[in-house]
């Protein structure tokens, strides 16, 4: 197996943070997820790639429970955080959102000051006993976003302002200023130019360090350049997952292989 | 191996190009090994001219190979086979390249022993060997254009043949010295284009190994076979 030498360097253990066992998801009577089995690393980036339609976003979604709210979509099999069963019937979906963070494709600031987009997770969470602690948590939060510099003088501006890569970064410090274990991110850089794609990737790089985090993307590059795990999804089945650099130098799946080099398969 | 076609056909296209380009490299070398040893055995001055002459447009091949290389990573980012394809195309252009080298240095050679008394029997044995290493050269890229695994596997044993031959010749030349020390210049020279014969073989094993590389995704595990020790007063 290749080496990843990011990894080698930055990872005491390889723990699993989430698993999945035979997990199905139908919405009514269409089969969207067929039996997949995987293991999301603790503090490492994990890609998730394939065609549109592959079922890849509606994996994601199960990890956060995200699909609770579609009202035929029925999820199957054991999915467990830290050994825990995220479905069970004891768990709030609205406490394991707050450990399980989600970015969008579309930056979607709600549409408040940058600060009060920041501050309103950890306030309904009741994360802060008064209004120092929120600023702390606001200012990191937003720094470890990479987005301080840009917002600091303006923080009472509303978020829907910024452009979109700031905007992006903004939803970003909002997913993390509830301190997350797990951020899943659906297609972040999308409707983003290549330079604010570069700094959320860059800071992707960084919250590994902390999270561990899931990332749908449509680019293949970019699954190659920020992940250190990639699963291929394909017509509802996780055809091959493995480290990055072996996936995308020499997958074993002659569907992987179809997939990732842009032919016809 | 992937025979589909890419969605984006261009990118089938340059990737058959800079194939295309490495098999007339392949052509030009097997040509320049075969044209070298003969005028040597044949005392042909002139073949032995254009030989060197011709060396220019196998290095110029080479880095025509590596731009369009280079063009290929930064437009397409190729991955899996494809990355394969072009790792090993750069890898193999290089082998020829140095294949080539040797053949123009044999060519060299072949215009000063001309002048020399010849060795008996040396240019026809010198002849045979390059006849051999050209046959697995050929076989290698043969391999190559199939992705034979098979194919490049015997090639990688044959090399032990070569080695072997060359083992055998080295052993003549110093007979040869002991006998007359005024062999000896002639002996030197014939030696170095044995030497040089020998390692366009272990090139032909390098692109053979390079075939496997492409068609598995990684290198062949167990070290290549060993023809003989070191043969004691060898220098290489």
């Amino acid at each position: 197996m290749m080496k990843d030498l990011r990894l080698e360097s930055r990872l005491d253990t390889l723990t699993n943070k989430i698993e999945a066992r035979k997990v199905q998801v139908y919405y009514g009577t269409n089969h969207a997820l067929k039996d997949v089995d995987v293991n999301i690393l603790d503090k490492t980036v994990t890609a998730f790639i394939g065609p549109s339609g592959c079922g890849k976003s509606t994996f994601l979604r199960c990890l956060n429970r995200m699909n609770d709210t579609i009202p035929a979509c029925r999820v199957e099999g054991l999915l467990t955080m830290d050994g825990e069963d995220i479905y069970d019937p004891r768990v709030d979906p609205v406490q394991l959102r707050a450990k399980v963070g989600m970015v969008f494709q579309k930056p979607n600031p709600f549409p408040k000051s940058i600060y009060d987009n920041v501050a309103y997770g950890p306030k309904i969470h009741g994360l802060t006993r008064n209004k120092a602690e929120l600023d702390e948590i606001v200012e990191k939060s937003i720094r470890k976003a990479a987005l301080w510099n840009e917002v600091k003088d303006r923080l009472h501006a509303p978020g829907t302002g910024l452009s979109g890569g700031q905007q992006q970064r903004l939803c970003i410090a909002r997913a993390i200023a509830t301190s997350p274990e797990v951020l899943l991110m659906d297609e972040p850089c999308s409707a983003l130019d290549p330079i604010a794609t570069a700094q959320v990737e860059e800071l992707i790089d960084e919250l590994r360090a902390q999270f561990s985090v899931v990332i749908v993307t449509h680019s293949m590059q970019q699954a190659a350049r920020v992940s250190q795990r990639t699963a291929f999804f394909h017509l509802g089945n996780l055809v091959e997952y493995g480290e990055t650099g072996q996936i995308f130098t020499n997958p074993s799946d002659p569907r992987t292989e179809s997939y990732i080099t842009g032919r016809i398969g | 191996m992937n025979n589909d076609r890419h969605i984006a056909r261009a990118f089938d296209r340059d990737l058959e190009a800079v194939q295309a380009l490495v098999l007339r490299m392949g052509g030009l070398v097997e040509a320049a090994l075969s044209d070298a040893a003969a005028a040597l055995e044949d005392r042909d001055d002139a073949l032995a001219l254009r030989v060197r002459e011709g060396d220019t447009a196998i290095d110029a091949l080479e880095e025509q190979v590596n731009s369009e290389c280079a063009r290929l990573i930064a437009i397409r980012a190729p991955a899996a086979s494809d990355l394969r394809t072009v790792l090993s195309v750069m890898k193999i252009a290089s082998s020829l390249e140095r294949c080539g080298d040797y053949a123009k240095n044999l060519a060299k050679r072949s215009v000063v022993l001309g002048t020399m008394q010849p060795i008996p029997g040396a240019a026809g044995s010198i002849r045979r060997m390059a006849r051999q290493v050209g046959l697995l050269l050929k076989n290698a890229l043969d391999a190559y254009i199939a992705r034979d695994i098979g194919l490049a596997e015997e090639v990688r044993q044959q090399d032990q043949d070569v080695d072997q031959m060359y083992s055998a010749l080295f052993r003549e030349f110093l007979t040869h010295m002991m006998e007359d020390p005024r062999n000896i210049t002639a002996c030197m020279h014939l030696h170095f284009i044995a030497k040089n014969i020998e390692r366009v073989g272990d090139h032909a094993t390098t692109i053979a190994e390079q075939v496997i590389y492409l068609a598995t995704g990684s290198m062949p595990g167990e070290a290549r076979p060993k023809g003989e020790a070191v043969i004691s007063g060898d220098a290489g």
